[in-house]
C-alpha cells in the first residue's frame, strides 16, 4: 500500500509538472537561483584575506599588485558589508589603506587614508563603473555579487566542461552602470562559475571565471581565484586570495572613518 | 614580309573569323571582370600610406599602447549664444549616453559627463559635470560656463574656450580591416534625428573617423554620379564625331569592356576602392575611346572613298596598329611611374590604368575590327570644314614659321618666369572640402578648436611606476609647455595635468596647489585615488601603461600645411634630442604627421618616376621613329605644355600639391599620343618624297582631325573628373584637362613650324 502511494505520488508530480513550471516564472526562477548563490557566501562574520591583482597585457607582460583586506559581514538584509584595504605594493602606495561602506540603494561611502599626505580623504562618488587600478575589473563587478541590484532571468540549463549549469541572465537596475546586460552560469551547488558582462551596447565585453572554490566552515563556498578576461582590448586580469580566514572576530570599530588612522600604522 | 603585310593577314584572319574572336573576347574579358567582385571597401586614409611606413608604424605603436587612435566626433552648435542653454544641454546630455551604443565605441566624452570635483575640506565629490539638466534653474545654467572653463580637461576637448560649440568625442576600437560604415551610419542617424528635435541647433559629424570614411563615401558618390552622365556624354560625342549610330556603339561597347576586366584585374589583385581609383575607369575610358576613334574614323573615311567594309577596317588596321600601340606604350609608360610614389592608392590607380591600356589596346585592334566588319555600318560624309581649317593653317605656318616659334618661345619664357611662384606643399586638410557637409563641420570647427585632428606621443619613464616620478612630470609638463608654443599645436593634455589637478583638490581646492608636487609617493597615492573614483569608459588605460611606465600626451593640432607640419616634426625630434632625456619618447605620431610626410616622401619618389618614364617615353619615341633627332624634337612639343600648365596654375594657387604631381605623369602619356601620331605621319610623307610644305599638309590632313578628335575626348574625360567630390581628383582632372588641351595646341600651332625648321633631314 505504501508502495503504492510512493508511485502515486511521482505520478502526480510527473503529471503537475508542466503547471510546477509555470508555477514559477523565469524571472521568479533567476531570482531564486541568485538568492540562493548569494546566501551560498554568506555568514561568513568578518574575514581577513591577502590578495593578488595580476594584470596581463595582450603581449603578455604582467604586472603584480599586492593588497591585504578585511571584511565585516553586515547583518542587516538593507545595507552593505565594510571592508577595509591596506595597500602593500608597490612601495610608493604601501600603507595607503581604504575603508569602504558599502550600501544596497545608495552610493557608497568611501574613505582613502594617503600616508604621503597624512590625511584620511572621503571619496564621494556616485559613479564608479571604471575599471580600477589599470584591471579588467569595476568595483561594480564586487557589489554586483549582490543579487538585489539587479533584475534575474532564468534562462535554462547549459553544459560546459562536462557539467550542467543554471543560466542566468541579470540586468543592473542602478543607474550609471557600465554594463547592459550579464549572463552568468550556476553550478548545481549554487556557486557561480562564469559570467559574461555585455557593455552598453549590447557587445560581450568581457568573461569572468571563478575558480578555486574552497568550502569554509562547511557552508560558505569562496574561490579563491577571479579571472576577468576582456574580449575586446584582450587584457587579462587575475585576482588570488591567499590566507583567506573567516569569522576571525575582528573589531567592528576597525570599520569607522576615525580608526583608519589609528590602523595606517 | 614586312609589318605592314603581317597586319594586314592579321585582319584578314580577325575579320573571316569575327564571331569567334567576339564571343572569345567575351568570355576572356567575363572571367577576368569577375574579379570585381573582390574589390576591397576602402581602409579610409590607413589605405593611403604603406604598412611599413615609418610615420605610420609610429602610430600602430601607440595604438598598440594605448588604444585606437580613432575618434567620432558630434559637433553641437546652437545658432545664437553659448551652449550652456538648457535645450543645447539636454541635446549633449542625450546625445552623450545615446553614443555609448555607437558600434566599437569603448569611450564617449563630453561636458556633461567630464567628471567634476568639487572639494570641502577633506571631502572630496566627483560627479557627472552636468547630470540633471531639467533641475537647473536658468541662472545655474549660465554659471556654468565659469567652471567649465577653468576645467583643462574640458577647454578645447569637449568644449570651445568661447562656449560656443559642444563636442560629444567617441573613441573607436576598432577591429582590423573593418570601415568606419557602422559607426558613421549610426552617428548620421543621430545627427538627423538630432537636429530634427532641436531646431536652432548645428550637430555636426566630424573626426578622423568620419575623416576616414569620407574615402569611402568620396568613392561610392564619385562612382554613382560621375560614370553614368559620363557615359551619357561619350555617347553623344561619338556620335558628333563619328556621325554612326553604330560606330557610337561599338566604340561604347570597347570602353565597357576595356573597363570592367580592368577592374576585374583590380579586384584580384585585391585592390581596395579608394577615391583615386574611381579615377582609373575614366582614364581608361578616354584612352580606349582615343583608340576606337582612330581606328573607326580612319575606318569610315575609307568606307566613303569606296572601299568595302572589310577592307576598309583592315586599311584602318594597318594605319593605325602601330600608333595604337605606341600610345597605349607610352601612356602606360606614363602613368605606371606613379609606382615611384608611395601612396599605394595611387599606385593601385595606375596599374589598374596600365592594365586597362592594355587592354584598351588588344580590343581595339581585335573586337573592334570584327565588330565593324559584322555590324551594318553606314558611312556618311563628313563636313570637311576641320580640314580646311586645318588646310589654311598648314599654309599659315609654312609661311610664318619662324614667327611661330618666336611668339610661342615668348609666351614660355613668359610663363615660365611664373613657375619660381610655385612651391610643392599641401593640406591633407582639404581633401573633402568638396564634400558640403564635411566643409560645414570643418568650416565650424577649425575657428574655434584649430582643426579635427589630433596627434600623440607617448614618453618613457624606462621603470615601472616610474610615472609617478616627480621628474618624469615635469619633464612631461616641459615638453607640454614647449609643445603649447609651437604654432602648430592649439591643446595639450597629459598625465601631468591629473596629477595637478588631483594635487589642488587634495589641498582644499587652492589654486596655489596646481602644480606637481615633489613626493614621489604622494603621487602615486593620488592617482591610485583617482583610479579608484572613474567612471566606466573613462579609466586612465589610454592615457599610460598599466605598469605605469610610460604615458601618452594628447595634442590637438592647428590646421597646417605639409611643409609646415614636416618642420613641426623635426623641431620637435630636435627639442626632444636634447631636452627629454634621462626620459624617452619617438616624437610625435597620429594622421596630421604621417600625411605630410607620406607628401614629401611621395614627392620624391615621384620626381624619379617622372624622370624615368619622360625618358623612357622619349626613347621610345626615338626608337619608333628610327630617328634620334626627331626624339630630340619630341621633346619640345611634350614639355612645354606642362611649363604653361604649370605657370598658368601659379594664377589659381602656389601650391604644387600630390594631386598636380600625379596629373604630370598621367598626363605625360598622353600629351606624347599626338606627337607620335604626327612625326610618324611627317616622316612618312618624307619618305614618299614629298617637299616639306606638302607634308605639313599630309599630316594635318590624315591625323589633324584625329588629334583634335582624341584630345577633345582626352578633354572632356578630365574635366569631368572635377566633378568629383575627392580634392584631388578634382586638381588632377582640371591639370590633366589644362594640359592636354595645350599639347593639342601646341602639337598644331609649333610642331609644324620645327618640323619645317629643323625637322628636314631624316
Amino acid at each position: 500500500m505504501k508502495k503504492m502511494n510512493y508511485a502515486k505520488i511521482i505520478f502526480i508530480v510527473f503529471a503537475l509538472f508542466p503547471f510546477y513550471l509555470s508555477a514559477e516564472t523565469a524571472e521568479e526562477q533567476g531570482l531564486r537561483i541568485a538568492k540562493a548563490s548569494y546566501e551560498n557566501g554568506r555568514g561568513f562574520t568578518d574575514m581577513v584575506s591577502d590578495q593578488l591583482m595580476i594584470l596581463i597585457d595582450p603581449k603578455g607582460n604582467e604586472v603584480t599588485r599586492e593588497v591585504s583586506g578585511k571584511t565585516l559581514e553586515n547583518l542587516d538584509p538593507n545595507d552593505g558589508d565594510k571592508s577595509l584595504t591596506y595597500f602593500k605594493t608597490p612601495k610608493d602606495v604601501e600603507g595607503t589603506v581604504m575603508l569602504s561602506h558599502t550600501h544596497i540603494s545608495d552610493d557608497d561611502d568611501q574613505w582613502l587614508y594617503l600616508p604621503a599626505l597624512g590625511r584620511v580623504k572621503r571619496i564621494s562618488s556616485s559613479n564608479k563603473s571604471g575599471a580600477f587600478m589599470g584591471s579588467e575589473v569595476a568595483f561594480e563587478d564586487f557589489s554586483g555579487t549582490d543579487y538585489r541590484k539587479y533584475e534575474w532571468k532564468f534562462l535554462g540549463e547549459e553544459i560546459e566542461n562536462n557539467e550542467t549549469f543554471y543560466k542566468l541572465e541579470s540586468y543592473p537596475n542602478y543607474e550609471n552602470s557600465g554594463y547592459s546586460k550579464r549572463i552568468s552560469l550556476i553550478d548545481n551547488l549554487n556557486r557561480t562559475y562564469k559570467v559574461d558582462f555585455y557593455d552598453r551596447k549590447g557587445e560581450l565585453l568581457k568573461t569572468l571565471y571563478l575558480e578555486d572554490y574552497v568550502l569554509y566552515k562547511d557552508k560558505i563556498w569562496m574561490a579563491n581565484t577571479m579571472k576577468v578576461e576582456n574580449i575586446q582590448n584582450k587584457n587579462i586580469t587575475i585576482f588570488k586570495w591567499l590566507n583567506r580566514e573567516l569569522d576571525v572576530g575582528i573589531n567592528k570599530k576597525d570599520f569607522e572613518k576615525s580608526s583608519i588612522l589609528r590602523l595606517a600604522d | 614580309m614586312n609589318l605592314e603585310d603581317r597586319i594586314e593577314i592579321f585582319g584578314k584572319i580577325l575579320v573571316n573569323h569575327r564571331i569567334k574572336v567576339i564571343l572569345g573576347s567575351l568570355l576572356i574579358i567575363f572571367t577576368i571582370s569577375f574579379g570585381m567582385k573582390f574589390l576591397e571597401t576602402p581602409s579610409g586614409y590607413r589605405g593611403f600610406v604603406e604598412e611599413d611606413f615609418k610615420y605610420y608604424k609610429d602610430v600602430l605603436d601607440l595604438e598598440e599602447k594605448y588604444g585606437n587612435i580613432d575618434v567620432l566626433t558630434f559637433v553641437v552648435k546652437p545658432e545664437k549664444g553659448n551652449i550652456f542653454q538648457k535645450d543645447v544641454l539636454s541635446l549633449i546630455h542625450e546625445l552623450t549616453e545615446i553614443s555609448w551604443q555607437t558600434p566599437y565605441s569603448s569611450r564617449v566624452s563630453s561636458i556633461t559627463n567630464h567628471q567634476y570635483t568639487t572639494v570641502d575640506g577633506d571631502d572630496i565629490s566627483i560627479s557627472d559635470f552636468v547630470d540633471d539638466v531639467d533641475s537647473l534653474s536658468t541662472n545655474e545654467i549660465a554659471n556654468l560656463y565659469g567652471a567649465a572653463v577653468l576645467e583643462d580637461a574640458v577647454v578645447n576637448f569637449v568644449m570651445s574656450e568661447s562656449g560656443k560649440i559642444g563636442l560629444v568625442n567617441i573613441n573607436l576600437e576598432m577591429p582590423e580591416d573593418i570601415a568606419f560604415q557602422e559607426p558613421i551610419s549610426f552617428a548620421w542617424e543621430q545627427k538627423n534625428y538630432f537636429e530634427d528635435r532641436y531646431e536652432d541647433i548645428f550637430v555636426g559629424v566630424a573626426g578622423s573617423a568620419q575623416f576616414s570614411h569620407n574615402f569611402q563615401s568620396t568613392s561610392e558618390s564619385d562612382a554613382s554620379k560621375m560614370y553614368p552622365s559620363f557615359l551619357l556624354l561619350i555617347i553623344i560625342l561619338t556620335y558628333i564625331l563619328l556621325r554612326s549610330v553604330v560606330a557610337s556603339i561599338i566604340s561604347l561597347i570597347i570602353i565597357i569592356l576595356s573597363i570592367m576586366p580592368s577592374l576585374g584585374a583590380a579586384g584580384w589583385l585585391g585592390f581596395e576602392v579608394q577615391p583615386p581609383l574611381i579615377t582609373a575607369p575614366i582614364i581608361i575610358l578616354t584612352i580606349s575611346l582615343t583608340h576606337a576613334i582612330h581606328m573607326l574614323s580612319i575606318g569610315l573615311t575609307n568606307m566613303t572613298e569606296g572601299m568595302t567594309k572589310n577592307d576598309a577596317i583592315i586599311e584602318s588596321l594597318k594605319i593605325n596598329f602601330i600608333p595604337i600601340f605606341l600610345t597605349s606604350f607610352t601612356t602606360a609608360a606614363g602613368i605606371a611611374g606613379i609606382n615611384f610614389g608611395d601612396i599605394p592608392a595611387y599606385s593601385e590607380m595606375a596599374n589598374t590604368v596600365v592594365i586597362g591600356a592594355g587592354i584598351g589596346f588588344i580590343l581595339s585592334v581585335t573586337m573592334l575590327p570584327a565588330m565593324f566588319s559584322l555590324l551594318p555600318i553606314n558611312a556618311r560624309k563628313r563636313k570637311s570644314y576641320v580640314l580646311e581649317v586645318l588646310k589654311n593653317l598648314g599654309e599659315l605656318i609654312y609661311k610664318f614659321k619662324e614667327r611661330f616659334i618666336i611668339v610661342i618661345t615668348a609666351i614660355c619664357i613668359a610663363v615660365f618666369s611664373l613657375l619660381p611662384n610655385l612651391h610643392f606643399d599641401d593640406y591633407f586638410s582639404t581633401y573633402f572640402d568638396r564634400v558640403p557637409e564635411w566643409l560645414e563641420v570643418k568650416n565650424t570647427v577649425d575657428p574655434e578648436f584649430g582643426s579635427s585632428f589630433y596627434i600623440f606621443s607617448d614618453m618613457q619613464s624606462n621603470e615601472p611606476d616610474g610615472i609617478t616620478n616627480p621628474e618624469y612630470l615635469k619633464k612631461l609638463d616641459e615638453f607640454e609647455g614647449w609643445l603649447l608654443t609651437q604654432p602648430e599645436v592649439a591643446d595639450v593634455s597629459t598625465i601631468s595635468d591629473v596629477i595637478k589637478s588631483l594635487h589642488k583638490n587634495m589641498n582644499g581646492g587652492l589654486d596655489e596647489y596646481y602644480a606637481i608636487p615633489d613626493n614621489k609617493a604622494l603621487i602615486a597615492q593620488y592617482l591610485l585615488l583617482y583610479e579608484f573614483s572613474v567612471p566606466y569608459g573613462m579609466d586612465l588605460k589610454n592615457q599610460m601603461t598599466a605598469d605605469k611606465s610610460d604615458s601618452r600626451i594628447l595634442i590637438r593640432t592647428n590646421n597646417s600645411t605639409s611643409m609646415e607640419s614636416v618642420a613641426f616634426n623635426a623641431r620637435v625630434d630636435e627639442w626632444v634630442n636634447e631636452n627629454i632625456s634621462p626620459f624617452k619618447t619617438n616624437g610625435v605620431a597620429g594622421i596630421p604627421i604621417m600625411m605630410p610626410q607620406l607628401f614629401v616622401e611621395n614627392t620624391r619618389g615621384l620626381v624619379i618616376g617622372l624622370l624615368i618614364s619622360f625618358t623612357f617615353i622619349i626613347m621610345v619615341v626615338g626608337i619608333s621613329l628610327q630617328s634620334f633627332r626627331y626624339g630630340i624634337i619630341s621633346i619640345v612639343p611634350n614639355i612645354i605644355p606642362f611649363v604653361l600648365g604649370f605657370g598658368l596654375l601659379t594664377l589659381a594657387t602656389d601650391m604644387v600639391t600630390a594631386a598636380h604631381q600625379f596629373a604630370v605623369l598621367i598626363s605625360i602619356g598622353l600629351v606624347v599620343d599626338a606627337t607620335i601620331h604626327f612625326l610618324s605621319k611627317y616622316k612618312k610623307a618624307l619618305a614618299i618624297n614629298l617637299p616639306p610644305r606638302e607634308a605639313i599638309q599630309y599630316c594635318f590632313r590624315f591625323v589633324g582631325y584625329p588629334i583634335i578628335v582624341a584630345s577633345i575626348c582626352l578633354f572632356s574625360g578630365f574635366l569631368f573628373l572635377t566633378q568629383s567630390m575627392f580634392y584631388y581628383n578634382f586638381i588632377i582632372g582640371g591639370m590633366c584637362a589644362l594640359i592636354i588641351m595645350i599639347a593639342l595646341l601646341i602639337d598644331l600651332l609649333l610642331l609644324p613650324a620645327l618640323l619645317l625648321i629643323f625637322g628636314k633631314k631624316v
